[in-house]
């Protein structure tokens, strides 16, 4: 019995909430980066030792998103399927948007970009990176190609929750006839504030260009000014022979 | 007014169709859409020619007969209009105006501008009703209904099944029409007693007639005749997932 098309749109609606959970969750570790690397390493060997369950995790996170995704390619052929021959002047009414239009092509952008990110951050070896993996990252970020390809991700993210958000809530029935006006608009602004903090990160990396061990330094505002820091200026970044970046 | 219609000819279902065009001449600016049609029909009758196959009834909004995809708007320019209450006075001068049919899949096109929609009737077959022995029809006041439920209830009830929901949604998707009709017997006390199979059987229907996914753009609302809100495809959602999971 092939499942009914409420079913489907819930099991979108389910996975597409737990993914957005999920981003929140990695959204406030990953303010850690702007704390420097002592604080994110920490957080990110904290989660490290967690051994079993955090592999407990990731499998369930990548079963929560090839779900999501499956649905998706499902629903979207469907949908495609149930309109063989299209208009020739069909306009809109004016209550979709771009980023609701999207779906499935936002939707594949992100999945590119997953693949790419987990592969260049989570299995790129950065034990011997200056500065560990904030130091991987920020080296990342400081290359301006890079830092775009992010911030870019991050719009089409924006796009994708700007409209997803809201919908999972009216798919599961959980809105109100009195939300009318708003529920669209609510989804909306928390859709681009997700992106947006993530898109911080990258800007953060290719404007400032941080140090490893600069912010440590950093006084307190009740410690008076250590002389150490100001030698902020020794790290600079070096092309090293195999092309990746190190810091003197 | 003067004016040139684009219009798709299909001769028979599942034979190619095409854009042809008509000139509409001499059409008096308050003439409804479907008169000027008639007009040029007659135009085209009186020079032997196949006239444009167009569906209608009662030419005042309340049948749902009537339909007609016009310059990409299903029932034309206008809000909470039918095709049968757009009048000429909407174009101007001169233009060209494109007719095409509902398109979809559950709605397979007879002739011309004429699709077969016995697929909301097999829906409607599927639940959309309540199994009572009729008798005398009781007091109104014998069976109190909260106001809220009950205006709720009756602008669903409005629905008149014309089908814009499914020419104006990307997906060809029926929701609007399914959850107008499933939520004005939920909220209404002699809906309760089928409650929970009748949305099943709908819904099932529903996919079996081939109609798209909902994916929550409200595309449908915009073009809705009667204003049905989305609010009841949250209602559908959420009757059909409860008795999904209390049956
Ligand atoms: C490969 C990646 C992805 C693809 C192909 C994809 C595709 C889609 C599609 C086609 C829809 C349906 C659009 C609609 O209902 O109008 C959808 C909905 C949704 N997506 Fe994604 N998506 C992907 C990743 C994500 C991610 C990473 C998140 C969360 C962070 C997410 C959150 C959502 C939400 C909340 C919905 C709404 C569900 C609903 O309408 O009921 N998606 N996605
Ligand atoms: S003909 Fe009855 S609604 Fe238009």
């Amino acid at each position: 019995m092939t499942p009914s098309s409420i079913l489907k749109k819930t099991v979108m609606a389910l996975t597409g909430l737990a993914l957005v959970g999920f981003l929140i969750a990695h959204l406030s570790g990953n303010f850690l980066l702007f704390k420097g690397d002592k604080a994110f390493n920490a957080y990110a060997e904290f989660l490290e030792h967690q051994g079993g369950l955090l592999i407990a995790a990731e499998v369930g996170l990548l079963a929560v998103f090839l779900l999501h995704i499956y649905s998706a390619i499902r629903v979207t052929l469907e949908n495609k399927a149930a309109r063989p021959v299209p208009y020739e002047t069909k306009q809109s009414g004016g209550t979709s948007t771009f980023g609701s239009r999207t779906m499935m092509i936002s939707g594949a952008i992100i999945l590119l970009f997953v693949i790419l990110h987990v592969k260049m951050f989570k299995f790129t070896d950065h034990e011997h990176v200056d500065g560990e993996l904030w130091g991987l990252v920020m080296q990342a970020f400081a290359n301006p190609v890079i830092a775009l390809a992010y911030m870019a991700a991050m719009v089409v993210l924006g796009l994708h929750l700007s409209h997803g958000f809201s919908s999972a809530f009216q798919t599961l029935g959980l809105t109100k006839p009195g939300w009318a006006k708003c529920y669209k608009k609510a989804g909306l602004v928390v859709g681009w504030l997700i992106a947006f903090g993530f898109f911080t990160m990258p800007l953060y990396g290719l404007v400032v260009k941080p140090k490893p061990g600069a912010k440590e330094h950093a006084p307190a505002k009740t410690i008076k000014h250590d002389e150490n820091d100001d030698d902020a200026s020794v790290f600079r970044p070096v092309l090293t022979e195999k092309g990746t970046v190190s810091w003197s | 007014m003067n004016v040139t219609l684009r219009v798709w000819k299909q001769p028979a279902p599942n034979q190619p169709g095409r854009f042809e065009s008509y000139p509409a001449k001499d059409i008096p600016a308050e003439a409804s859409f479907l008169e000027m049609l008639d007009i040029v029909n007659n135009q085209l009758e009186s020079e032997g020619k196949e006239p444009i196959a167009f569906d209608s009834d009662c030419r005042e909004g309340i049948c749902g007969t009537c339909g007609i995809v016009i310059d990409g708007r299903p029932h034309g320019p206008g809000k909470a209009i039918t095709t049968c209450q757009l009048y000429m006075r909407a174009f101007n001068e001169g233009d060209t105006i494109t007719l095409e049919p509902w398109r979809a899949k559950a709605f397979p096109v007879l002739k011309d501008l004429v699709v077969d929609r016995a697929a909301f009737d097999r829906v409607i077959q599927a639940g959309g009703y309540i199994s009572i022995n009729t008798g005398n029809a009781c007091d109104a006041n014998a069976l109190p209904v909260a106001k809220l439920d009950s205006d709720r209830a009756m602008d669903a009830a409005a629905c008149i099944g014309c089908g814009a929901c499914v020419a104006a949604c990307k997906n060809a998707s029926a929701m609007l029409f399914v959850s107008a009709k499933v939520s004005h017997l939920a909220l209404l006390p002699q809906g309760q007693p089928e409650r929970r199979t009748r949305v099943v059987a709908m819904i099932e229907q529903m996919d079996k007639e081939g109609f798209g996914n909902c994916t929550n753009e409200s595309e449908c609302e915009a073009e809705c005749p009667k204003e049905i809100s989305v609010a009841n495809i949250a209602r559908l959602n959420r009757e059909f997932l409860l008795a999904k999971l209390l049956t």
